[in-house]
């Protein structure tokens, strides 16, 4: 009997030991959050509908209809109303930066500036310059989880750095990822004329920037003879030109806020000098180079920033609908002919130049207004950045946009979350609602930028942040 | 009949306003051409195929596909050159350092500008995209192509000599002198800028290359015997400077007064430059023998001057004076205005001094070319 009640029991414990992966989650592991029967969009443009979805610790861990819900999980139920979306990613904004200081004293030299007054300060990275800013709870508030942040400088401001969108005020906590690119653009050396610096035109910060390389080139070289050889002189601490190594060594791509079409063929020259990877930020004018972009495999993250409709434009498209809703009407009655001669009477009023003028004016906004549209469909990856845009007036440029091209709001929705996430190298982790993805989601009652929609609920790495409690 | 101008002096039809932006062939007929180097052809055909300058003579036929032009009762000439000009800028001054080689307004080009077929409407078919006068030595010109609607790489002339501004006198040291407190305030400051600057570039050049033997050295040195020199950066303003003394580039000087004139040469013989352009050179009248002497350029304006106190002791007939002294001078505008009438400022120096007519369309043609270094497009 004793050696019967002593071999059941090491049975026992044998089998449990062997069943210890599958018991329940004990007390001490962090609960899961599930939200069910909602409709869930999928990175192809499919949808889930009356699916569940659960994430752990951050991690999406199930997927699918009629899934089996941890017993700890906190539930939000769908209602099989709502829809839930992967979390939007601003591919770039400044939020949060210390401004340039509007008082600058007066150098003794501008010539011969420090590095901070020319606009060359690449060593600074945004984990280490957040302040308050109100943009980061309008932005979550708006459906955004991700944000890589920039530095509001004028050259070289610093390095790119993703942010979780996940509490309206930032700290290092909240940090997704180390800095993935440098920041530039053509931005004069601040002071204006007064305190102003070298240098102080575009064909200047050109040339300043290429002898910064030069200069990292120089000083690269000497820390690593150094290295080797103590006896030499030893190099100078130089912050500025060790933050552009990773540009000498092509180990980072740029990201350079520019929209001229002339700018970015200037642009285009430094990078066939130094060889860097170069993404194009704003980039308004970035279509009417779509095959230079894709021969040098230049990413784009666009503004949706475009200028309004103008009004003669506007007033004549209204027209036109009026025109052929009443259209049957007229023929009916027989006023057609008056209704041409009202036409013909409006446009005599206009000279021939003012037609000419409107001619180019359309055709320079259409260009304009189909510059995403244009972009995808030369196959250049594209994605967004909101470049001071709030999220009111995104919504009013969205509706802009997809009104007047080819641009779907679906479209819209995918330039924010997969495509940026590819543009920034982190589409292992977001911008698809994907098993072992960051829980980066969003909980809408209605599809994306669709009038009326709300945003329920955002969740960035997990953190739930509920907006529709008041 | 030999054809003795080619591709860069694009012609020009009088009172024919649709070809100019077309780009390739044509063929002129029965006009009277004003060849510059050849005199005057009457009732000559030009034919021109893929924009090169292909035969003049009479009864030329056009090829297939090539459009003909009725010039009878109008004339033909060369495209005027405008040889200092900042017609279509993005910026036109670096101003921030009295010495600014290392920028170039190859980066400062703004094809977009309406200026450029007002220019063109005026005549003007090539310009010389300079920068501005705030400095000692300025930023690089680019020497253009005068054609609206495109890119600005289009209208950069591939082959053009590179050229470089550098101002002398009260513009300099007011802006930096007077305005930062820094050299130079006064000429002679001025004349040692350019000296120190050469001086820096000379040397920055023997340590340089002594740096890249050395590194090639440690490099191939597989035992490890050699130690490795400190690395000295590539440096673009000497670079620039260097190619200023070794003739790579032309340099432009804005230059008012004799005494100033005078300098400069004396620094450039010190230094080995040469086919160097004063421009405005007001007072060159009173330096022409000299000016001769030295193989130096002026390029000047018909009649403007006193708008500053250096530019007072001035004349119209500084133009004729110089020519007759064996001077190659050109008329130049220097203003979105002037350039739209770029002949008639030429015509002054007939009125003026009786140049003859020949060699004043030279001041707006031939001229202005060698002073560019456009010598490559012209057959002489």
């Amino acid at each position: 009997m004793k050696i019967k009640t002593t071999f059941v029991g090491m049975a026992s414990f044998l089998v449990m030991l062997l069943a210890w992966p599958q018991m329940p989650s004990m007390a001490q592991e962090v609960p899961a959050h599930a939200i069910t029967n909602v409709t869930i969009h999928m990175a192809d443009g499919a949808t889930l509908v009356s699916a569940d979805i659960v994430w752990r610790n951050g991690i999406i861990e199930q997927i699918g209809v009629n899934e089996s819900i941890p017993f700890d999980a906190f539930i939000i139920d769908g209602g099989d109303s709502l829809h839930v979306y992967p979390g939007l990613i601003d591919g770039m904004a400044t939020w949060g930066s210390p401004e340039t200081p509007r008082d600058l004293p007066r150098l003794d030299n501008p010539g011969k500036p420090p590095y901070d007054r020319a606009g060359a300060q690449p060593q600074r990275v945004p984990e280490h310059y957040l302040n308050e800013d109100k943009a980061f709870e309008a932005a979550m508030k708006a459906g955004f989880t991700l944000v890589a942040l920039g530095l509001d400088g004028q050259m070289l401001p610093g390095h790119i750095q993703p942010f979780n969108l996940s509490a309206p005020k930032l700290t290092q906590a909240h940090v997704f990822a180390n800095p993935l690119a440098l920041q530039g653009s053509f931005e004069t050396a601040p002071g204006g004329w007064g305190s102003g610096a070298y240098p102080s035109t575009q064909m200047g910060v050109m040339a300043y920037f290429r002898q910064l390389m030069y200069d990292a080139t120089a000083l690269q070289e000497h820390m690593m003879y150094f290295e080797k050889h103590s006896e030499m002189t030893q190099p100078e601490q130089n912050d500025v030109l060790e933050a552009l190594f990773t540009l000498v060594n092509k180990e980072y791509p740029l990201y350079f806020e520019v929209d001229s079409k002339e700018e970015i063929e200037r642009l285009f020259r430094l990078q066939d000098e130094f060889g860097f990877d170069v993404v194009l930020v704003s980039a308004k004018e970035a279509s009417a180079l779509s095959n230079e972009l894709k021969s040098r495999n230049i990413a784009v993250l666009a503004s949706l920033d475009v200028t309004e409709m103008p009004d003669w434009l506007e007033k004549e498209n209204k027209e036109a609908k009026k025109d052929d809703e009443e259209g049957s009407e007229s023929e009916e009655e027989g006023d057609s002919e008056d209704a041409d001669d009202s036409e013909d009477a409006e446009s005599e009023e206009l000279t021939e130049e003012e037609l000419m003028f409107r001619s180019k004016q359309k055709e320079a906004w259409e260009k304009e207004i189909n510059n995403v549209s244009a972009l995808l469909e030369a196959g250049i990856p594209t994605g967004f950045t909101s470049a001071g845009l709030s999220p009111k007036e995104l919504q009013q440029k969205v509706d802009l946009i997809t009104e007047n091209s080819t641009l779907t709001k679906n479209d819209i929705v995918g330039l924010m979350t997969v495509h940026n996430a590819n543009i920034l190298g982190i589409s292992n982790r977001v911008g698809t609602i994907k098993e072992g993805n960051s829980a980066h989601l969003i909980l809408t009652d209605g599809p994306l930028f669709e009038k009326g929609t709300n945003i329920h609920i955002q969740v960035s790495q997990g953190v739930i942040n509920d907006f529709m409690e008041d | 009949m030999k054809n003795t101008l080619t591709t860069l002096l694009i012609l020009a039809v009088f009172s024919v306003g649709t070809i100019a932006q077309e780009k390739g062939s044509v063929l002129i007929q029965n006009a009277t051409l004003m060849t510059i180097t050849d005199g005057i052809i009457e009732n000559g055909d030009v034919l021109i195929v893929d924009g090169v300058i292909t035969a003049i003579g009479a009864d030329l036929s056009a090829p297939s596909g090539v459009s003909v032009v009725d010039g009878t009762g109008k004339y033909v000439m060369p495209g005027i050159i405008d040889a200092h000009s900042h017609l279509n800028t993005v910026s036109t001054n670096e101003s921030r350092n009295p010495v600014t080689a290392e920028v170039t307004m190859e980066e400062s080009i703004n094809p977009n500008s309406v200026s450029i077929y007002r220019a063109l409407a005026g005549g003007v078919t090539s310009i010389h995209l300079m920068h501005g006068s705030a400095n000692v030595i300025g930023g690089q010109g680019e020497t253009l192509k005068l054609r609206y609607g495109v890119t600005q790489d289009e209208m950069r002339f591939d082959d053009a000599k590179r050229t470089i501004k550098f101002a002398l006198g009260e513009n300099p040291t007011r802006v930096h002198g007077q305005g930062n407190g820094i050299q130079p305030r006064t000429r002679m400051g001025v004349e040692q800028i350019i000296r120190s600057h050469f001086d820096e570039a000379l040397d920055y050049r023997i340590k340089r290359e002594a740096y890249l033997a050395a590194k090639e050295a440690y490099e191939g040195d597989r035992r490890g015997r050699t130690a490795p020199p400190v690395p000295v950066a590539k440096n673009l303003r000497y670079d620039v400077l260097n190619d200023i003394i070794d003739g790579e580039i032309l340099v432009h000087c804005h230059s008012y007064r004799a005494d100033e004139i005078l300098m400069l040469m004396r620094v450039f013989n010190d230094y080995g430059i040469k086919n160097y352009t004063f421009q405005h050179a007001n007072e060159a009248f009173k330096v022409a023998p000299e000016i001769a002497k030295n193989g130096a350029y002026t390029s000047v304006f018909a009649d403007w001057w006193a708008y500053k106190f250096e530019v007072y002791y001035s004349t119209a007939y500084n133009a004729t004076i110089l020519n007759e002294n064996g001077v190659t001078n050109s008329i130049n505008s220097d203003s979105n205005e002037l350039i739209r009438h770029l002949n008639h400022e030429a015509a002054k120096t007939v009125r003026y001094g009786e140049t003859s007519e020949a060699d004043a369309l030279k001041m707006i043609t031939i001229n202005p070319a060698k002073q560019l270094g456009m010598m490559k497009w012209l057959e002489v």
